[in-house]
């Protein structure tokens, strides 16, 4: 039994040795990994700089689905149908659960932290020399300006919210009001204007810069936030219009080209994207122009030629062979997808309220453009343009999905300029940038000399010279501008009553016809019912959306949005423990 | 000490076989047990099964036990033996009957009791279809014992077998002889009521072996194919004497010259009316069906005489149906902006296909051709299905980007000439008419009488005899072609 014994004793030796063993494996385990980058690794020189940017954009891309539903279906324009999840009828009808996930404002938080992150550091390698004074500044107002629009956003739809410039360890903190107290919509708006009118620069990134390159067949020069509609934007916020104006027309007039930011017409025989008959057809309603390289909705498909580059300022390709996969389809798609949304009755209603100009009683921005019908149903069209065959109007391929996210283009500019101008007290202007365009407002019937007309003899930002004369011949650089409402093809409104306000009122309406389901409109409710301190502005759109499906539930909505807090949805998000 | 070591001894074996007793592997013991129910294939469950055997029986005697054995998966619904005991005797004795007997109760792939859908369709080995409604009753069978599991399948007892029913067109001609309307409607196999739709399979001598009577028959293949299982019809059957009354109401209106053509066709169009999709049960019956050609049928529940279930609809037996000439004969409606062809193909550039907006506040989709400098410019429509009668035309021609009247006339049928560049030989030549400018009613432009029923090629919208821009336009949002009836 000595051996029984003397076993026993080894075994426990042995099995405590063991276990030494494997308690000292945990530090041996600890290598550097070799797939991921530590903390320290990454902000090494430009390139690594550049890699955090585009990383960032390419998160970025996933906010497009919570984008367009926020500022959409919470307006007028867009509305639930009978296969959409519970959860976007609440934002719908402004019920909004706290769980919903649409309404989450940790993703936006996640990126602004991801910017904090970035701007530090860029910060961090301007003083270790790692980057050029110009590199940083470029560098740094492209996440800087990114982060104020995301902060735009997250007061637009959540009003009071934490305002955070610094990198955080955990995001759940900022539920903690101690910690991180919450700032109201107007202290925000002012931080945000504060921030963003000092970055160091405000034009696209320079022509030689290493960020712009060509990925993956997407050339990448308007995949980033443009500087100048941001701050007029920030600026129209607070009323800084004769500011705001100014940022925009910056912009508008960085360039002597004819058309690009120009809103020009089209000619006949050349390819443009205005709403167009063929020459001499026009009381053809088969003559309308729409293909995927010509009118008014190749803007949505064609390439990124010279002519895209007129309209577009930020946009950004989803592409079937890479995430984030492209959410429009499944959203809006009846053939394919899941048709969860569509166009309200009152989008179709105001469309169908327009005149075009060659006397036809709708306007074909609406049917022939933004939508189509499928049996009775309406469907959202501008998101399926590349995936659809536009004659059939059934999808090509179903697997191929690319598609865009639409942020910010010529035509929402005129319209956000001719806001800021018309409330400067240049209603003249306002109504010709909406309306027919610069020559056609400030020409003299007959004139032959066009010296001294078709111009607004107005100051910066305000200047515009439309001339367009052979004796003696000018061809100004704004000479073509046809107005947001010539481009469309209809005929233009009138001004009734107050100028400001009628004005003002013509324009929101006309970004409904021409920006429909965009990602613009709640954003433009917002800030008009704001400026005039009237929220019935906001409310009876959404309650005339609402009636006019019969929806029960619209009259409480109208008095519930009568009080401007219950505008926004709820900060809050699950904590989940790890 | 010793008392100590054979202490651990002990324990240290107990540890010891405790471990070994754990290594068997649950994976050897999962077929262990063995579940009874699956050892066994479908034929011989259903064999055994006391209140299944003589249906298992009768799968011995058709040779379809075997087919049970296969390791494909089934669903069956067997009878039990008292439901089997009702059973008609002719079907059992005769093999070919009792095959298909068999078949009607068995179908591919397992489908349980338990589905996310209350009603399932289910396609049986006999070609029918059955509906299967929350796992407890089938064709009107009530399911005593669900969900039984074997090696290849399911199976379920039922209280009643299901017996074959015929479908309606299977139906007519078993009642061939009886009925007249089934007899005349075989008929139409060999005869054609459209010519150039009708005949591609007809004019093959084949073509009643090779191609299913969907294509070669003229009712099949102009109203519904009443041979198709998987879609669901009403039919109303008229008894012998009241077909012959609908037929002779409908003689004097298809005229095609010879007397038994002329019956024809009015037998076709008493009876084109005669078919509904769908099942229309007695008590779901509206009091007027609208038949696929628009034509509003009253229904007299007291005419039914009988309701005859058949395997793809309902069959009602009526003394008669009898449709008013008023709902019978149709008014033709030609769309302006569904032309056929023009009288010159040069003149696209002046063809405009408008959506001009209504003063109620609709849209106006209509055609209008201007300023193509061409005199008496034609557009040419077609119509179908014409009855020999007069008929009263009216037009809505909207004249709104003009500021004056402008004159245009129709011209009805006639052929091409022997060049193609002419149509000779109208029927009739209505009058200029008057379009004067915002005129968005329908005004009255004449009537012609056709001799012969069927198919007019052409009507023709003809602009003012001039080459004048302004003058010469056309424009035609639709025309009426009101038959009266003599």
């Amino acid at each position: 039994m000595k051996f029984i014994k003397k076993y026993t004793s080894y075994h426990l030796l042995l099995l405590w040795v063991i276990s030494l063993g494997l308690s000292s494996c945990s530090e041996y385990l600890d290598v550097p990994p070799k797939d991921k980058l530590a903390e320290e690794q990454t902000y090494l020189d430009v390139y690594d700089a550049d890699a955090i940017i585009t990383g960032i954009y390419g998160k970025f891309i996933t906010l497009a689905e919570k984008h367009v539903i926020l500022n959409e279906l919470r307006a007028d324009l867009l509305s639930t149908t009978v296969n959409a999840d519970p959860y976007l009828y609440e934002l719908q009808i402004h019920q909004v659960s706290s769980d919903n996930p649409y309404a989450n404002p940790k993703a936006f938080y996640e990126l602004i932290n991801n910017c904090n992150d970035a701007l530090k550091n860029f910060d961090i390698m301007l003083s270790e020399n790692r980057l050029t004074e110009n590199e940083h500044a470029q560098r740094y107002s492209d996440v800087g300006a990114l982060r104020s629009w995301l902060y735009l956003q997250v007061g637009i739809h959540y009003g009071n919210v934490p305002y955070i410039t610094t990198p955080i360890e955990n995001l759940d903190d900022l539920l903690d009001t101690n910690r991180y107290p919450k700032i109201s919509f107007d202290e925000l708006l002012n931080e945000l204007v504060n921030f963003t009118n000092n970055l160091p620069y405000t034009t696209s990134y320079e022509s030689n810069s290493s960020l712009l390159i060509d990925v993956d067949g997407y050339n990448t020069g308007k995949f980033y936030i443009n500087k100048e509609c941001l701050l007029g934007d920030l600026n129209l916020w607070i009323g800084n219009y004769t500011q705001a104006a100014s940022y925009y027309k910056t912009l508008m007039a960085s360039t002597d080209d004819w058309n690009i930011y120009k809103m020009p017409f089209s000619f006949p025989n050349d390819e443009g994207i205005a709403v167009e008959y063929l020459r001499y057809r026009d009381q053809d309603a088969r003559a309308l122009i729409d293909t995927k390289t010509d009118g008014w909705g190749s803007m949505f498909v064609r390439d990124r030629d010279d002519l895209w580059n007129t309209e577009w300022i930020w946009s950004l390709p989803f592409d079937s062979n890479f995430a984030p996969e492209n959410p429009f389809i499944r959203l809006f798609s009846i053939q394919e997808g899941e048709y969860q949304l569509k166009p309200s009755q009152r989008s179709i209603n105001l469309w169908d309220s327009q005149t075009q100009l060659n006397g036809f009683p709708y306007d074909a921005r609406g049917r022939r453009f933004s939508y189509f019908t499928v049996g009775e149903q309406p469907v959202v069209k501008k998101y399926l343009y590349g995936y659809l065959d536009l004659e059939s109007l059934m999808p090509i391929d179903m697997f191929n999905q690319d598609g865009r996210w639409f942020l910010y283009r010529a035509a929402k500019m005129h319209l956000r300029f001719a806001e800021a101008a018309n409330r400067d007290g240049n209603h003249k202007l306002a109504n010709a940038l909406l309306n027919s365009g610069i020559r056609e407002a400030y020409t003299v019937e007959g004139a032959v000399d066009k010296t001294d007309i078709e111009q607004t003899h107005l100051p910066f930002p305000y200047d515009f010279d439309a001339r367009n004369g052979d004796f003696p011949r000018y061809r100004a650089t704004w000479h073509r501008n046809t107005g947001v409402r010539g481009r469309g093809y209809v005929r233009p409104v009138e001004v009734v009553g107050d100028s400001l306000i009628s004005i003002e009122n013509n324009l929101i309406e006309e970004a409904a016809l021409e920006l429909a389901f965009e990602g613009s409109r709640w954003e433009d409710l917002v800030r008009i019912a704001r400026r005039r301190e009237d929220p019935a502005f906001l409310a009876n759109k959404i309650y005339d959306k609402l009636r006019a499906e019969g929806n029960a539930e619209a009259g409480a909505v109208r008095s519930k949005l009568m009080n401007e807090a219950n505008w926004y949805l709820p900060f809050e998000w699950e904590i989940k423990e790890d | 000490m010793t008392t100590l070591n054979t202490y651990t001894k002990w324990l240290f074996i107990g540890v010891l076989s405790m471990g070994l007793s754990n290594c068997s592997d649950p994976w050897d013991d999962r077929s262990a047990e063995g579940d009874q129910n699956l050892q066994k294939n479908l034929s011989e469950r259903l064999l055994e099964n006391t209140e299944t055997s003589s249906f298992g029986q009768l799968l011995v005697e058709t040779g379809y036990d075997s087919i049970l054995k296969a390791s494909k998966t089934f669903t069956v619904w067997a009878p039990t033996n008292e439901a089997m005991n009702q059973v008609d005797e002719s079907i059992l004795s005769d093999l070919e009957k009792s095959r298909l007997f068999i078949k009607n109760h068995i179908t591919l792939s397992a489908y349980s009791s338990v589905n996310s859908e209350d009603t399932l369709t289910i396609h049986m080995l006999s070609n029918k279809y059955l509906q299967f409604i929350e796992g407890n009753r089938i064709a009107g069978s009530q399911v005593v014992t669900a969900d039984q599991y074997t090696s290849n399948g399911i199976f379920y007892t039922i209280d009643q077998a299901l017996e074959v029913r015929p479908n309606i067109w299977e139906y007519l001609e078993e009642n061939k002889a009886e009925y007249s309307v089934g007899a005349y409607l075989y008929s139409l196999d060999d005869f054609n009521i459209y010519h150039r739709r009708d005949s591609i399979a007809k004019a093959n001598p084949d073509a009643q072996t090779l191609f299913a009577d969907s294509l070669t028959n003229s009712y099949l293949h102009n109203v519904y194919n009443l041979n198709n299982e998987q879609n669901k019809y009403t039919f109303l059957l008229m008894e012998n004497d009241g077909f012959e009354s609908e037929t002779e109401k409908l003689v004097p209106y298809l005229n095609k010259g010879a007397v038994d053509s002329t019956k024809i066709y009015a037998q076709y169009f008493a009876l084109r009316d005669m078919t509904f999709q769908g099942i229309y049960s007695r008590e779901n019956l509206p009091d007027t069906l609208v038949s696929k050609f628009g034509v509003k049928v009253p229904l007299d529940q007291s005419q039914i005489l009988e309701e005859i279930p058949v395997s793809n609809g309902i069959v009602y037996r009526m003394s008669t149906v009898d449709v008013p000439l008023e709902k019978r004969l149709l008014t033709t409606e030609i769309q302006g902006e569904e032309p056929k062809s023009f009288s010159r193909n040069d003149k696209e550039a002046s063809t405009f296909y408008r959506e001009r907006p209504d003063p109620q506040g609709g849209i106006v989709y209509d055609i209008m051709v201007q300023n193509h400098g061409a005199a008496q410019f034609a557009i040419n429509y077609e119509a179908d299905d014409m009855y020999s009668t007069t008929y009263q035309v009216y037009w809505r021609a909207v004249n709104d980007i003009q500021s004056n009247t402008f004159q245009q006339r129709l011209r009805i049928g006639g052929t091409l000439s022997e060049d193609g560049s002419e149509i000779v030989d109208p029927i009739a030549l209505l009058p200029y008419t008057d379009v004067p400018p915002d005129v968005y009613d329908e005004v009255y432009v004449g009537e012609f009488t056709l001799e012969e029923a069927g198919k007019i090629d052409f009507i023709s919208l003809i602009a003012a005899n001039t080459g004048s821009n302004g003058n010469n336009t056309l424009t035609l949002d639709y025309l009426k072609l009101i038959p009266v009836i003599q």
